[in-house]
């Protein structure tokens, strides 16, 4: 497998990212869960999700991170570095949802020698709005 | 009783509790089984020979793991010593403020986290609102930074969570 990273010098302020659709099963929900070590009955009990007046089991925060990160790293490739994001969290994404990710870079430039770009994302379920926030990632630049 | 009780709250911004050491050190097993479950198939994180050949010169943890080594075991169960954040929400308990929901998370990464890195945080609420009137209820809405520091001292990077805790009801 190749993997491409972007150049700072080849991003364009107003530049849309792919967008990216995920299927969010039971499976997903869970799994992201527990590999983030989060055993919150909201994100694996279905009758206590209910109990708790929610429709089903939910994406917790932490796989939400997991996934904006990916999101974003794999639009600029391993050599590019994410130094931070920030989210509002919105509508839950429930097993059955599509997510459907999209983003744009907003600002380009530089600090030292680090050559920045800020983004804004998106993460959309068809109930609503999961997540949206921004974010700051590093690139490699060509010329030093 | 709003304007008091809100001054109460703002007196305990900033009180730092205990530093927690994570029960496990950074370790590929669990860098592999989170990019599974999120379906993350980004070569730094499970290609040793990719890995060696890049900056990093060997497999790191996806950065958004940072909260992950140090979440609680399921079991057997342990008692953690008060923190200033749960005080905080037991604090707001006691008032009638019962409901709670996450509103905005935020993480900063500044190293990364190589296997065999042992994490420890420590945390502190950092900020929060006058009383205000939500779709939910009236309540206020509470921000605690998270501190993790690796084995050697150094800040690897830090998590901000935005709690509302609301009155449930108009």
């Amino acid at each position: 497998m190749d993997w491409k990273s972007l150049c700072w010098e080849d991003v364009e302020e107003g530049q849309e990212f792919l967008t990216v659709a995920m299927d969010v099963s039971c499976t997903t929900v869970i799994a992201g869960a527990i590999a983030s070590r989060d055993f919150t009955p909201v994100h694996h009990d279905r009758d206590f999700a209910q109990g708790a007046g929610l429709k089903d089991i939910f994406m917790n925060n932490a796989t939400i991170c997991g996934l904006v990160g990916k999101y974003l790293a794999d639009w600029m490739g391993p050599e590019g570095e994410l130094k931070e994001i920030s989210f509002r969290i919105g509508t839950p994404c429930f097993p059955g949802d599509t997510m459907t990710m999209t983003g744009k870079v907003v600002k380009k430039y530089t600090d030292g020698d680090q050559h920045l770009v800020d983004v804004e994302y998106e993460f959309n379920v068809p109930e609503g709005r999961n997540c949206g926030g921004t974010g700051t990632l590093a690139l490699p630049a060509r010329a030093h | 009783m709003g304007q008091e009780f809100y001054e109460e709250l703002k007196a305990d911004i900033g009180r730092e509790g205990e530093r927690l050491v994570a029960e496990d050190e950074v370790c590929k097993p669990m860098i592999r089984h989170w990019c599974e479950a999120m379906q993350d198939g980004n070569p730094l994180y499970t290609d040793e020979e990719y890995a060696s050949n890049s900056k990093y010169g060997g497999v790191i943890a996806p950065p958004q793991m940072i909260l992950t080594w140090t979440m609680p075991p399921l079991w057997p169960p342990v008692e953690r010593p008060p923190h200033p954040f749960e005080q905080f929400l037991k604090k707001m308990d006691e008032a009638g403020f019962y409901g709670i929901l996450i509103t905005n998370v935020a993480q900063k990464y500044l190293k990364p986290l190589y296997p065999g890195d042992r994490i420890n945080f420590t945390y502190k609420v950092t900020d929060v609102s006058p009383e205000k009137k939500t779709s939910l209820g009236v309540g206020h809405f509470i921000t605690a930074t998270f501190i993790f520091n690796n084995q050697k001292g150094e800040t690897v990077g830090t998590q901000s969570l935005t709690v509302l805790k609301y009155r449930i009801g108009p």
